[in-house]
Order: C-alpha cells, then structure tokens, then sequence
C-alpha cells in the first residue's frame, strides 16, 4: 500500500496476522527439543558432570557436553574477529558465568526443560573479575599505536581560558531483541539446513561451513525474518553451535531456543565505558582542544572493540584533539555490535561535555556548536560528501520551539515539576560494501529481485521494492524481494546502516541493468513495456545478476556521514526525582529518504532505545559471582509505552551525490546517537544536577 | 465453573515427585489394572512401553475453544498456554518473548480478556474460548486493529506485534483508549524493542476514534 | 518445572481438605506461583486449583466493603463500589504489574506473592527465604531494591504488592478458612517481618485458605493518594510508594492512614507519622514533619542508601495529594 509517507511494509500483512515465521517456528517430522544448561561459575573448570538423572528423566534423547561430543572439525581452526571462539563442548574451560555446558535434548519443550535442571556440574572454581571500574588500571592499547589519536597539541584543553574535566560512566546495555535467539537445525547427512536470526547471512554459512569444514553447497542458511537483532545477531554464537553439534549427534531436526536470562550472557551486550573528557574553548566560544579517553571491556578469549572516541575526532573544529581507547579483559562474555556500536557511548560523553562547557561559556548550547561547525572532516581533511547538520540544527530548533530554552538551569516549574530543555547531536559513518542482486521479470507481470539480505525489523524488503519501483515502472505490489536465503545473491550483513546503501545500489544496478537489457531486445526504447517485449519475443522471462562494488566512485575523495540532532524535553520531579520525557523533535540528515514511513519508524526506534539508555537500563552484576542480577525483562528497565511521548522526526532529506545513486545515508544507528546526551543536558537544565553516570534514574536526582 | 471429575480420575496413584518411570510403575496401582504379567512387563520396559504407559497418565485432557474451533488434547498440567498453542496447536503467532509475564508478547485472550499466555497453565483454560491472533482476521479481511497497524507502522521486526496487537483490541473493549496517556499506560504491559510505541498508539487511537466494534 | 498433580477440588471444603499435604499449593491467578515454579524456586507436588470457588464477589457489608479471595486484580481496580468508597485501593491495584496481569491476579494471590528479591529468584544464589540457611545474597550484595524497615540478619527482602499497601493502609481485616472454620485477623497483621524465619512470609497456616478481605467504611475516599516511584513509568517494582489517606474536616485532619511499599518485608504502616497529623492542618510542613517522623528506625544498605531521602519526600508528597495542595 503506497501513501503520500511511502510505501507501508510488503511483509506487513505477515506480521500483522501472526502468519510471518521466525527462526524456531518451523515445523518437521520427528522435531526435538534443545535446552542449553549454563555455567554457574565465571572462570574456572568443569570437573565433571553428572548427567544421569537428566537422561532417565521421562523423554530425554540425549545429554550433550564435553564429555561426550563429536570432535569438531572445525575447532582446530584460529579464532578471527567475526567468531567468538567458544568452542562449544570442545573443553573443560569456563571463560564466563552463563557459558553453555551441556545440551539437554528431548521430545518436548517441558520436558527439556525440566531435565536441564537435573544435569548436575561440579567445577574448580577460580576468582573472576567482573567490574570494569575496578579493573581500569589492566587496560591495554586494543589497537597498538591506532588507539591513540592526535591532532594539534595534546591536551591543549588545559590552556584554554574556559574548559571543564568530566569522567562518564556507562554501563552494559543488553539488546534484549523481543525475539530470543533460536536456531532450528536439519541434518541431512553431511548437509545441514539451519533456521535462525542471522543479521549476516553469508557469514554464518561460512562459520557453520568453517567449523564442520564443509563445502558451500552443504551449509544452507534461512533467517528470513528476524525478531530483532541490534547487533547481536552477527556472530555463530554458542548456543548456536551446541545446537549444530546436537542435531549432529542425534541426527534429528533439533530446535534450540535460548531463554531471557540467556540473552543476557550468549549474545553479546554493549560494553561499559568509562571516559573523561576534557574540553576548552576561547571566552568567545571557540574550541581550543579537546582530550578524550575512553576504555571499554572485552572478554578474556576474544577482542571486541569500537570507535568510542572517533566522532570526537571530527564532529566540530577544533585544532587540537587527542583521544585514546583502552579496553580492560574481564571474565565476562565478549560484548558485540549494539545499535550504534561506539559511537552511542562516546557521543554520550562527547556531547554531555560541549553542554558543559556552553554552560560554563554562558552560551546556548546551540549557538556554541554553530559557532565551531566543522565545514570539512577535519580529522581526514576531506570534503564532506554531504552534509547538512547545520539543518538539523535549525529545523530541529524551529520545530521543536528551541527559543523558549532559559538558559539557567532550574529556572522552569509546570504543574510542580521541574521543565528542562536539551539537546544532543550525532553522527554516523554512511558506509557501503559489495552486494549482489538477482532481478527477474516474468510473464505473468511479476518482479522477483533476490539478495541474502536480511530484515531485522528496519523494513528491507519494503525500501528495495521503492528502490526497483522507481526504476521498473511496473505496479509496486507485482515487486517482490526476496531475502534470508544464503542460496541468494550474496550481500553485506545487515549491520552499521550499510544495508539500503549496499543491497539498494545493487538493486539499482540490477533493475538498471534490466532496463537496458529489455531496451537492447526492443530496440532501444526508453520507457520499455515489459510484458509486451516478453510476449512478442516469446520470453518467459528475462534475467539479470548483477554485481555492484562496495566503493562508490570518488568515495575516498569524501568523508561520508549520516547526522542527527535530538530535542529533548525533560520534566524532572524535584521531590521524588522522577523523570518523564515530555517531547522530544529528532531532525535526520539521512541523505535522500527513500521510505518516509520507513525511515520514520527507524529514527523512532533510536529514539526509544535513547530513552532506555538515558533513564533505565542497567546491565547489573554481582561482582561476588561475575553473575547478572537483572537477566530479565522485569529487572532490566526497557522503556514502556508510558516512557515514550509523540515523537517528531525532521528529515532533511536532500541527495547524497556520494553515497550511492539513490543518494541516501544510513540512518538505523545514527538514530540513537546522541540522544541520551539530550537527556542528561534536558535534565541538567531542568535541575541544575549534571549525571554524568546512566542510567538517570530517581535516586540520582534527590 | 462446575468441577470436573474428568479431571481427577487419570492422577490416581500418580507420583510426579518420582522421575524414574519404572520406579513409577512399579508403586503404580495402575499396573494392577492393566494386569501386566511380569514377562510382559520385561517386554514393556524394553520397548520403552513403560514410558509411554507413564506418558499417557501424566497427560490430562483439555477442551479449549481457539479461534472458534474446538480443541481436544492431552496435556501435562505443567505445558503453559502459550507453549500448547505454539508447540503443539502450530498457532505460532503467539510468541514467546520472556517467557515470565514481562513483555505481554504471548498475549490472547481468554474469555475475551486478554491474559500472558505465559503464566497460564493451558490445564486451566479447560473449557474456556480462546483467541489468538490467528483468529482476528475475519478470512482475508483483516480486523480494523490490523488495518491499523500497517498503516501507522505500528511495528518493525513484528514479533511483540500479535501481542500489541491482542492486547491494543482489548485496551479499547475494556474502556481504556479514551486519551493517549490512558492507551499509553495500558499497554505498557507490552514491550517492543524496535520501539513502534508512538505509531502503536496512533493506530489505537484511530480505530478508537473510528467507533467501529472491536 | 518438574511434573505435579493438578486437582480442581469441588468445594471449598474439599479445598481445605486438599491442601493439608506437604507439598501442595494453591494456585488462583498463577501470575506469581506459575514464574516461580519456572524457575525452580518452588516445586510442589500438586496444585490445586481454586479459581471456581464462589469467591469472586464484592459486596458491601454492614460496616465495610467485602472482596472475594477471587475478585480478579482488574475488576476490583475498577468496581463501582471500590471507586466509590475506596478509590486509593484502586489506585494502588492499577499502579501494579500490567493490564494483562491484573486480568490474571486475584486479591488473595496478590496477599500470597513472593518477593521479588533477585537472590530469592535465582536458585543458584544464597538466599534463606528460599533455602533456610544459606545466607542472604542480598546483605552484601545488590540491594537497591531492598528493605529499609524491619530487616533482619536472615533477610532483607521487601514484599513487593501494590494492593497490601493500598489495604494495610485502609485498615482491612482478612478472612480466612480453615478446618475449624473462620478467622480474621488485621490486614496489617497477615504479613510478618523475617526476623529468624524469613521462608514465612505470612501468617496463613498451612491448612488454611484466604477467603476475602474486608475493608471498614471509612471517610478517606475524598482525601487519598497512591504515589508509586520506580524506575519506568509503568510496569516496574516500587522503589518506594506511599499509601496516604486523610479524613479532613473543617481545615484539619482529623483522622490519617499511611502505608509505604518498597521499604519492609510487608506493607508498612506509619502509626506515629500517622498520629503526628492528627489535628493538624493540611499543609507541606506539617507533611514533612510526619515524613520525617516516619523515617525513625531506618536502615540503608550499600545500594539504596538513596530511600532514606526518596522515603520522607515520597511520604510527603502522597500526602500533598491527597490533601489536594499540590
């Protein structure tokens, strides 16, 4: 259905009715049930496992561990990046608290279940070390020389006539996609067909075709929706390969669904950062320097590490600028991509600080990012391939009602509440990667394009059939685009806002290319009528794939990014410390908006997640245990509908000439960027009391 | 609701806190009634017959209307609703969010009051009429709450979406839609992580105001 | 969950004859018992379901309000006679759990729950309400949530109900069956503090089964307030909440009622903060006395040193509410 905001969801109808099926929703003759036991401790041993009880109890298949697993081929391979290198069931070793230990397999969920509970591990327990803040001084350069950045004079901040010194504290955000992870495996002899969430398609087939060492045409992967993801869903993580290796082991269709606690510990999470920033500028306003160090934390068997620091190093001008990464290993799970991965942390303490330093400057914090707008990319010294912050900045004011900001804090009571305006900016890289498309035109009047792209919720199908529609004039409901397939086209996983930008070029390509192909059979007509062509050649279709490069042409002539300025209305109550977020305008530089409703609902989307991370989540561990105390929905504050107020997006919405020949930026992770810096300086207005450590939850305000 | 002696008859001499079956069978006074003789029994514990016998005695039966359709099946008494519908009714659209009452994704309706299908031992909806969001959609017509929905983007990824979109058409039945705050406040007993709330609520506040039944 | 009988006895008597079995639980709503037994903090052997027992009415008595045992969460929340005469109840009720769950729960269930005390949830972790004997995880653990009031060596959990806040304050009275027939003790008075024995939570016998609650009539329903701080806006456990209730007449109160949730193993009434008001005119400073009245006997732990300042302020701000000078 196309309206005057774009095009609503080709997948809506599925979703709506419930017909749409997710990774463990796949029904086969004989299928079983996996449930995966966790470790009870952080760092140590496993001693031993007494797994009888489990398999007497009534409709147990199979206990799988250490003790018992097939060698994997795989295991004896080095450990990259792209694999968390828990070599499930390989060994005895425990890395972190909630590590899978054993698979309990049985002919239902209940029973499962309940036998998990029997399989008893006794272990050797070693002291672990949880607390990033207490472990600050183990950091270490996670990137050799590259961790480290300067620009001008070190430190130079400290000349200035009027800097501030800050330290932030973020803590663990767990994505806690609505969806728990699930894999549903199908063994046919050495072929195996998996149903799961998978962001990267390609690449889990990869992992699966790396650990079993087998041939590409063996390993099929479908994730053809996904209940979301945030980042998480990259990786071929434990839990995943215990269900490989137990389907293996019984040779039947084998699903395994994690639980709730479970997302917490086997999936990765947003890394805690502590950073300082200090930053100084001229009496007039003009940044002098700024100094910004960051460490995050990692695991002790896998490096995971972001560009905390790096929209520092570019987002105003300013001649000075070092920064510095550090992350410290810790006994816990290895933290993975999370919306905004990097740049959500740092922009936080980025941005808090510039309020900072505005109050301290007396100047509307506005006025003071205008006036040290960076017209190029200072860091790479390059034009920008388009940007339009400065819009942002404006429309968002106007729409928002900027004007009535008091600029002393604690100036503003409605209805006994404290009123308090802030606002945050962002920005994030509009990057691209090779993709292939397949487009076929059929007789009966259907396109088919076919990439092994995936949709975790942002509406991918949706915006390639815009794409296509607006090259293929044929009715947009004959436009189906097919995806979650690793059998398809190979595309880039669907991560750090590349995904419009990387399968929308191919898709451009490729219907183009289609075009071409039925101009060159007519005869060079330039708006082509396709059925008719296909029906007086005789074809029953016509056929393209198409290859497109990730590297647009002159794209390393520019920097290239997406941009957003959040407005946030906070009322803070002064007794009980409460806070309500009353408004909130998000203008959007996403180059060229393809979808408007689309686009709409990501930047929402950011927004929302903005909320949690400003006000409500908190990843809590016993340091005691190196255990989580709030592994659930109920303890780890996601916001509710009553958290989240009407929110008002602004595109810009001019071309990128750079990015893509659509012209459009990613903005899936720019979206939160930024926003719980908005908070903080809506409540440091509001109040006068600057939190410098998320979430800004009552207690911190009375 | 009248008692149901059905209920009590098949747990006779049942022992769940044993989980060896052959220890179960061999306390079971039901052994006697199907008079197995001990060569018999031999043969039954190797074919795994005693598993089955202990199987088809720890299920209970349970008639449930869903969607409009009477069911009859054999469940344990700990299977939840939602586990029932997903795992063994193939009505996968209700989903599995937390599995603990902590995101209303497993939201049906019982009775026509919407309930998490999580917390709800399916034994004790015996007798009652379920629906799910299966059942919504009056054949290729689609219930105005789900018009709705794709017209406000009420959703991304859709997997809290059923749920919202149960518990959105009862918050309108049960009175609750007359403001935004009021919408927003009762359906906070659903969580959605892609984070569609403002659309959510647009869309309940148009059905709302479009005064057609729900 | 391991395996259980389920029973649905016939009667109430057949109830009471049911439940005398160690091992036995009653289940009504099943929102509290159900997640527990997910989680392995409780096992029991049978259930035995209640929820067709005629006790589901709220009918008005000679001198108060009776509400069944059964009444669901959401039905009471809205009740014509409830809003009428006791509209904090109400209150309190719609600040607890999600519509969902109030569609589920029962007022005898909600009596029942469990605290929500992350070391009592996870079985893996000491905890002497759920295992006796094993410490308690959260004395030096992650308290935030925990008791300020009444904590013992053994436990510091909080009782985490809305509704017993509402009704402690309201001076209900519960009814309870048992073999030798009724009893009813004050509301105030079901819940117990942990002291050497914090797996009871409650003074229901074993044998014995909540029927109902019954609230006397009272002049508060002009003058009440349920304030509820937690972390979100909805659908979160209390930080802290106060159940304020004044009966005021010709410029002074003449009578008060104040419960607070979040801070005790049960809902905590303020009997002198209570007794400070009365006589008093409405006003914040005389609020602020009570509140800080009510805050004699405090104790923080490392985590929520922060409910000795959101306590007195919350208490305060309740009775600004309800006083209607806000």
């Amino acid at each position: 259905m196309t309206n005057k905001n774009g095009l609503t969801r080709v997948d809506g109808r599925l979703k709506v009715t419930g017909a749409i099926k997710y990774a463990a929703e796949y029904k086969f003759p004989g299928l079983v049930y996996g449930v995966v036991v966790s470790s009870t401790i952080a760092k140590g041993e496993i001693t031993g496992i007494d797994s009888k009880a489990a398999e007497k109890s009534p409709g147990v298949i199979a206990v799988i561990s250490h003790l018992n697993a097939p060698k994997i081929p795989g295991y004896d391979r080095k450990p990259n990046d792209f694999d968390p290198n828990i070599k499930t069931f390989n060994d005895s070793k425990i890395y972190f608290y909630g590590q899978p230990v054993a698979l309990v397999i049985a002919d239902s969920f209940e029973r499962a279940k309940h036998a998990a509970t029997l399989v008893k591990v006794s272990y050797q327990k070693q002291q672990q070390q949880t607390s990033l803040t207490a472990n600050l001084q183990n950091s270490y350069k996670p990137w050799g020389d590259g961790s480290d950045y300067l620009r001008g004079e070190a430190n130079a901040y400290r000349n200035a006539s009027v800097k501030i010194e800050a330290e932030y504290h973020t803590p663990i955000h767990v994505h806690n996609a609505m969806e728990p992870f699930a894999m549903t495996a199908v063994w046919d002899g050495d072929k195996i067909t998996v149903y799961t969430k998978a962001q990267a398609i390609k690449s889990m087939q990869q992992d699966i075709m790396n650990m079993f060492k087998l041939p590409i045409e063996n390993v099929q992967v479908y994730s053809k929706v996904i209940g979301g993801a945030f980042g998480s869903g990259s990786p071929l993580w434990p839990y995943a390969k215990a269900a490989l290796i137990g389907a293996k082991v019984i040779n039947k269709p084998l699903k395994v669904v994690i639980d709730r606690e479970q997302m917490f510990t086997m999936v990765g999470y947003r890394s805690p950062a502590v950073q300082k920033i200090g930053m100084g500028a001229s009496a007039d306003g003009k940044l002098v320097g700024i100094t910004h160090e960051a460490t995050g934390e990692t695991s002790t068997y896998q490096q995971f590490g972001e560009g905390i620091t790096d929209t520092t190093k570019f987002l105003y001008d300013c001649p000075n600028v070092n920064t510095q990464y550090r992350l410290t290993r810790l006994d816990l799970s290895t933290p993975t991509y999370t919306r905004g991965p990097g740049e959500t942390t740092g922009v936080f303490a980025l941005e808090c600080a510039v309020d900072e330093l505005a109050h301290a400057l007396n100047m509307d914090p506005l006025e003071f990012r205008k006036k040290n707008y960076a017209d190029h990319d200072p860091e790479e010294n390059k034009p920008w391939s388009s940007k339009y912050l400065d819009e942002c900045y404006s429309l968002g004011a106007e729409h928002f009602g900027w004007d009535r900001r008091k600029q002393k804090p604690a100036s503003v009571i409605e209805n006994g509440w404290l009123v308090g305006y802030g606002v945050g900016s962002g920005a994030y890289g509009a990057g691209r990667a090779n993709c292939s498309a397949r487009a076929k035109l059929s007789a009966d009047g259907i396109l088919l394009i076919q990439s092994s792209t995936s949709d975790m919720g942002p509406g991918t199908a949706t915006v390639m059939v815009k794409i296509a529609s607006d090259i293929i004039d044929i009715p947009v409901e004959n436009i189906r685009f097919e995806l979650g397939s690793s059998a398809l086209p190979a595309a880039p996983g669907e991560y750090g806002s590349i995904t419009t930008s990387s399968v929308g070029s191919a898709v451009f390509d490729t219907c183009t290319e289609l075009k071409e192909k039925f101009k060159q059979i007519a005869g060079g007509t330039d708006n082509p009528d396709y059925l008719k062509i296909l029906k007086e050649h005789n074809l029953p279709f016509v056929e393209v794939t198409h290859h497109t490069s990730g590297r647009a042409p002159d794209a390393d002539k520019y920097s290239a990014h997406a941009y957003v300025t959040h407005f946030v209305e906070a009322h803070v109550h002064p007794a009980t410390g409460m806070v309500k977020i009353k408004k909130v305008v998000s203008a959007v530089d996403g180059g060229k908006i393809l979808n408007p409703i689309t686009a709409r609902s990501q930047i929402i989307g950011g927004v929302v997640w903005g909320i949690g991370m400003s006000l409500t989540e908190e990843g809590v561990l016993d340091h005691r245990y190196g255990k989580y105390v709030n592994a659930n929905l109920g303890d780890y504050h996601v916001a509710t509908h009553a958290d989240v107020p009407q929110i008002e997006v602004v595109f810009v919405d001019k071309k990128d000439p750079v990015t893509n020949p659509m012209g459009s930026k990613g903005i899936g992770e720019v979206a939160i960027v930024g926003f719980a810096a908005a908070v903080a300086n809506a409540v440091f207005n509001a109040t006068g009391i600057r939190v410098r450590d998320l979430p800004i939850t009552p207690d911190k305000l009375i | 609701m009248e008692d149901d002696k059905s209920l009590l008859k098949p747990q006779q001499g049942l022992h769940p806190e044993d989980n060896s079956r052959r220890n179960f069978l061999k306390q079971s006074t039901l052994l006697t009634a199907v008079a197995l003789t001990p060569v018999a029994a031999v043969k039954a514990a190797e074919s795994h017959m005693d598993e089955k016998i202990a199987e088809a005695f720890e299920k209970l039966p349970l008639k449930m209307e869903v969607n409009g359709v009477a069911k009859s099946l054999q469940v344990e008494p700990r299977a939840t609703l939602l586990d029932i519908l997903r795992e063994q009714l193939d009505l996968t659209g209700t989903k599995k969010g937390c599995d603990h009452g902590q995101c209303g994704a497993c939201t049906v309706h019982v009775d026509g009051h919407r309930v998490n299908s999580c917390l709800t031992l399916g034994i004790m909806v015996n007798g009652k009429k379920i629906t799910t969001i299966e059942g919504l959609a009056k054949g290729d017509d689609l219930h105005p709450m789900q018009e709705a929905f794709l017209k406000h983007d009420g959703f991304q990824c859709g997997y809290c979406t059923p749920g919202q979109i149960m518990s959105a058409v009862a918050c309108i039945r049960e009175g609750h839609a007359n403001s935004e705050m009021e919408i927003r406040e009762y359906m906070s007993g659903n969580i959605c992580r892609c984070g569609a709330y403002p659309n959510i609520v647009n869309a309940i506040q148009e059905v709302k105001e479009g005064g057609i039944a729900v | 969950m391991k395996q259980f009988q389920y029973i649905r006895p016939a009667t109430q008597q057949n109830v009471l004859d049911a439940i005398t079995k160690s091992g036995t639980k009653i289940i009504a709503g099943g929102t509290n018992l159900v997640d527990l037994m997910k989680r392995g903090v409780t096992a029991p052997d049978k259930l035995v379901d209640i929820n067709h027992l005629p006790l589901k009415g709220i009918t008005p008595t000679k001198s108060g309000l009776h509400i069944g045992a059964l009444a669901l969460n959401s039905v009471v929340s809205e009740n014509a006679l409830v809003l009428q005469k006791h509209p904090l109840l109400s209150l309190a009720l719609k600040a607890g759990a999600s519509p969902q769950l109030r569609n589920m729960a029962t007022v005898g269930g909600n009596m029942m729950q469990r605290t929500r005390c992350t070391y009592f949830y996870d079985t893996t972790m000491p905890c002497n309400k759920r295992e006796p004997g094993t410490g308690c995880g959260a004395m030096e653990g992650y308290n935030r949530m925990h008791a300020i009031f009444g904590a013992s060596q053994q436990c510091i959990a909080v009782h985490p109900s809305d509704m017993c806040v509402g009704l402690a304050a309201l001076d209900a009275v519960v009814i309870i069956a048992g073999k030798k027939g009724e009893r009813r003790i004050p509301f105030v008075d079901f819940h117990r503090l942990p002291e050497d024995h914090p797996e009871t939570d409650n003074h229901l016998a074993k044998d014995e089964l909540i029927v109902g609650v019954e609230i006397p009539d009272n002049n508060f329903a002009k003058n009440s307030y349920y304030l509820k701080v937690r972390d979100r806006q909805s659908y979160a456990f209390a930080l802290v909440s106060v159940a304020a209730a004044l009966d005021i007449s010709g410029g002074l109160i003449k009578q008060a009622r104040l419960a607070m949730g979040g801070v005790a193993h049960k809902p905590w009434r303020l009997y002198d903060a209570e007794k400070s008001l009365v006589g008093k005119a409405p006003t914040e400073e005389n609020f602020k006395v009570a509140a800080q009245i009510a805050m004699q006997g405090a104790k923080a732990y490392e985590y929520n040193a922060f409910k000795l300042k959101l306590a007195p302020a919350s208490i305060s701000e309740a009775l600004k509410h309800a006083a209607g000078v806000v």
